[in-house]
């Protein structure tokens, strides 16, 4: 089924805006979307489903005397639901309380310009080519090492448009592409299984490599086996991008958020100028970095995305803000109002949350370890604590790094710390620079990591 | 009108496109969500969503298809896309999938709640969330913050497959979440907390505002003083709320069949211990009113009482009808799908260990040193058997009794060895409501008795 056209999915947004006006909103914004999915998955060592998954709908906002209120709908052909839509959140809003802090939607301002975010080829790729693509990649894992076992994977191709239109004149649409191909393995031998072990590409272009997925997947899980406990001490973990990613989005991230910091729950509040992290670590949200996963002309309210300073050479600069947390500041939003999709309100989230590297290969930053854990990811890193940052959690898979040579897998080994003494203890980066959704970072070597081993 | 429209597009895919089996999910659901900051609402929503799945055996391979809308035009275009979807993923297939067979059923099941939440005024529920947030901001001034999501969902989904099943079965949940932090100088703690239902909206008739909001402060407010555990092998007692996530995160997913298929450690395993004799483990789908409860799963087999652990020894598994063909089995009704934009997948429903004898003060009296955990943060587990439980709530336990509060724990360990190291169960018993993500979210109980596991390993602080 074809996509929606520009005008068409503009004009059902303006539709709602202008309905909501006359039906006595003070203010109105309405986001309408549009996914077209197709996925090819591989389930226990073959491809054995495909999917289409078209999913379209509208979401309303609506402001009576300072009552926010909100309703959606995925019926678009039909012109009473989207009215019916409008009504409840009209209703919604006056059954709601006013918030005095409410000073309106954000006014209009020229979009951004943003680079390989969408790709055409992405749209006319056929199941035969997703098929052909997934079981190039399963065959090579398996090729690999017979002691290999996929799990599951398989490849996806979106395409995904967006419109904002509101009261104060904001009226935008983009679209853009992503395509993932992505493979989890285990292996087992003499009755050991290892931890899955997962790897993918995720592009908004066209540009992936599923042989290499599917030979890093698979280089992993035989890595994996023969693991060992380690001894209880601090030493040396290098975070590889996962672990990265799941030790930051539940603590880091959360800590700039201008929502977090107005709600005193960010260790970060009040520091903005002061030390925070370690010199050699610096830190951009950036909305607009090129084929960024979570690169857009505009934000879930029509802002336009931006690239705004977090962290410079270890000082902290500032946070992230929506419409909302900017507006009680006085400020201007930094573009970070994030829509989970159609059926819910944006909320502040970062965009590409981009560590810059550094210059040193993986091999080198090894090698100058003495001893010390190169770890993939982690298990449980969301039972941390968002507030103070500390962590609790298991190092899985993770190789053990003696005198500059990883030297064997390593089980049920425990990381424990806080981490924003983390970032302190930070003291090489490596220049091997990945995106992993919302993250964009090399391999970081923390210092003097507490590791409970048995 | 509708039933006729899905007969006719099975049909079709039978007929036209040659499949071995076809079945739609038809579903209209209505969804009421608050989300309350402080005393303040930050917006009041209402929506609705309509769609239908079609999911399709051709060649053995399965073709899958979602759309928003009920219009016979977009179904047959659905349906020859799913066909079409199908084909293409059995270019390549090694193992044609096959379905264990599965009785014909006609049923209408209708949710009766006492108090229906969509007969509750929004105004209500905006009371209701705005009660809690006050308690837990009046409770100590050290509280800084407290979110509350709030979600009620009702409709109806309507399952038809090309095997003569059609079942209209209506939905109810009502869920919130609260999510409370504090602060002392430079100590910041957090304290969560879920509810849910499949009962109705009477569950605030129990979980009153008070009740639940002074239960999440005052956790929140006792951890400021609490010190960080040692790390290292103790032995600890675990609270029902643990116990759940454990048996869950822990063990659950391991006999998740499609998990145990791909390599996890119970591959082997059924029929044989795998825990100490005191442990046995149920997922019931049958719990009345309990947030995992549903009569039919999505493949329209009915609901079950599942044994999984009996003392000690595996002896069954969670199965789909494709999985219960694989091990030559019954399927338990364990197929769910979040809504009509993705496909039935194996979930569990509510995981819980079964009680025995113990006490709460015998089963520490003898510890002389180790820890209670009480209640959790998250968990998560791996296929090789490694699993990771974060802690809430924990206090130390010192000569058999229970001394100061502990922040920022967990345990982790391997569940096997766990399982078998688990040795006094406690005769009381609590399911507690939550949601688990396997790639789509599901609405879930689990829980049990106090237990008493000889040593694990404990995460402690920096």
């Amino acid at each position: 089924m074809a996509a929606l056209k520009d005008e068409e999915i503009i004009s059902l947004a303006e539709a709602a805006v202008k309905y909501a006006l006359k039906k006595g909103a003070d203010e109105a914004e309405a986001f309408a979307y549009e996914g077209l999915t197709t996925t090819v998955a591989i389930e226990r060592r073959q491809i054995s489903k495909s999917s289409r998954i078209i999913d379209r709908g509208l979401g309303i906002r609506t402001v009576f005397k300072k009552a926010v209120g909100f309703s959606y709908t995925n019926i678009l052909t039909d012109k009473a639901a989207i009215e019916e839509a409008v009504l409840k959140s009209l209703k919604s809003a006056k059954a709601s309380r006013p918030d005095k802090e409410w000073q309106g939607f954000p006014c209009k301002k020229p979009l951004a310009d943003v680079k390989n975010t969408f790709d055409k080829r992405i749209c006319d790729l056929s199941s035969e080519e997703l098929v052909k693509a997934a079981s190039t990649m399963l065959e090579v894992a398996e090729k690999t090492d017979k002691r290999v076992f996929p799990v599951e994977g398989g490849i996806g191709a979106s395409y995904l448009s967006k419109a904002i239109v509101n009261s104060n004149g904001v009226t935008s649409f983009d679209c853009g592409t992503l395509i993932e191909c992505s493979l989890a393995t285990v292996a087992q031998e003499s009755g050991e299984v290892t931890p899955i072990c997962f790897e993918f590409n995720l592009e908004r272009i066209y540009k992936i490599d599923p042989e290499w997925v599917g030979a890093e997947a698979a280089r992993q899980a035989t890595s994996s086996l023969k693991a060992r406990r380690v001894e209880t001490k601090s030493m040396k973990v290098v975070f590889a991008h996962f672990a990265l990613q799941q030790l930051l989005c539940y603590t880091l991230m959360e800590a700039i958020k201008a929502d977090s910091v107005q709600r005193n729950q960010s260790a970060l509040k009040g520091k903005i100028g002061e030390k925070v992290a370690s010199d050699i670590l610096t830190v951009y949200d950036d909305g607009l970095l090129e084929g960024g996963l979570r690169t857009w002309k505009f934000d879930g309210e029509g802002v336009p995305q931006q690239k705004t300073p977090i962290i410079r050479k270890g000082v902290l600069e500032g946070f992230v803000y929506d419409n909302y947390s900017a507006r009680k500041e006085g400020k201007e939003s930094t573009g970070n109002a994030f829509r989970a999709g159609y059926p819910s309100t944006p909320k502040v989230e970062v965009t590409n949350f981009h560590i810059a590297p550094g210059e040193k290969s993986p091999e080198e930053l090894i090698g100058e370890i003495d001893e010390g854990l190169l770890v993939y990811s982690l298990q449980g890193a969301h039972s941390s604590n968002p507030a103070s940052g500390e962590f609790s959690v298991v190092a899985t898979p993770a190789w053990k790094i003696e005198k500059g040579r990883i030297t064997h897998a390593v089980k049920g080994a425990m990381l424990a710390g806080n981490v924003f003494d983390a970032i302190k203890n930070v003291s090489e980066l490596a220049n091997n620079e990945r995106k992993i959704w919302q993250l964009v970072a090399p391999w970081v070597l923390v210092e003097n990591v507490k590791v409970i081993g048995k | 009108m509708l039933k006729d429209t899905l007969n006719k597009i099975l049909d079709m895919a039978v007929q036209k496109f040659g499949a071995e089996y076809a079945e739609v999910r038809a579903q209209k659901l209505f969804k009421t969500m608050l989300t309350i900051k402080e005393e303040k609402v930050e917006a009041a929503k209402e929506g609705v969503e309509n769609g239908a799945a079609l999911r399709i055996l051709v060649n053995g391979a399965w073709g899958f298809a979602s759309v928003g809308s009920f219009d016979s035009e977009t179904l047959v275009n659905a349906v020859s896309s799913a066909c079409k979807m199908a084909k293409a993923a059995s270019l390549k297939l090694k193992n044609p999938i096959k379905l264990v067979e599965s009785k014909a059923i006609e049923d209408r099941v209708l949710a009766k709640p006492r108090k229906d939440p969509s007969k509750t005024p929004i105004e209500d529920k905006i009371g209701t969330t705005l009660a809690i947030a006050k308690t837990v901001l009046r409770h100590d001034s050290r509280i800084k913050s407290c979110t509350i999501d709030y979600l009620d969902l009702v409709g109806t989904s309507c399952f038809m497959n090309s095997e003569g099943t059609y079942i209209e079965q209506e939905k109810l949940y009502v869920w919130a979440r609260i999510f409370v932090t504090a602060k002392e100088k430079d100590i910041f703690t957090f304290s969560r907390e879920e509810l849910g239902s499949t009962a109705g909206y009477e569950i605030f008739d129990v979980e009153t505002p008070e009740t639940v909001g002074e239960r999440v402060a005052k956790r929140a407010v006792d951890q400021l003083r609490a010190k960080t555990p040692k790390g290292g092998t103790f032995p600890v007692v675990l609270g029902p709320n643990v116990v759940g996530v454990f048996v869950h995160e822990a063990f659950g997913h391991l006999a998740e069949a499609d998990l145990t298929l791909s390599g996890s450690v119970l591959m082997d395993k059924l029929g044989r211990k795998v825990a100490s004799e005191v442990v046995t483990i149920y997922d019931d789908g049958t719990v009345e009113g309990a947030f995992g409860s549903f009569k039919y799963d999505d493949e329209g087999v009915p609901a079950q009482k599942t044994l999984l652990i009996k003392d000690g020894v595996v002896v069954g598994l969670m199965h789909n009808r494709e999985t219960a063909q694989k091990f030559n089995t019954q399927p338990t009704g364990n197929a769910r799908a979040e809504d009509f934009r993705v496909e039935p997948i194996i979930r569990m429903r509510n995981t819980f260990m079964a009680p025995r004898d113990y006490s709460f003060e015998e089963l520490i009296e003898d510890v002389k040193f180790g820890y209670y955990f009480k209640s959790f943060r998250g968990g998560q587990a791996n296929l090789d058997g490694t699993f990771q439980v974060g802690v809430q709530e924990g206090y130390e336990i010192v000569k058999g009794e229970i001394g100061m509060p502990v922040r920022n724990a967990s345990i982790s360990g391997n569940t096997l060895e766990t399982l078998h190291k688990v040795d006094a169960v406690g005769r009381d018993f609590e399911l507690w409501p939550g949601r688990c993500g396997k790639g789509q979210t599901a609405f879930v109980c689990d829980g049990g008795p106090h237990i008493r596991v000889s040593e694990v390993l404990v995460g402690g602080g920096a």
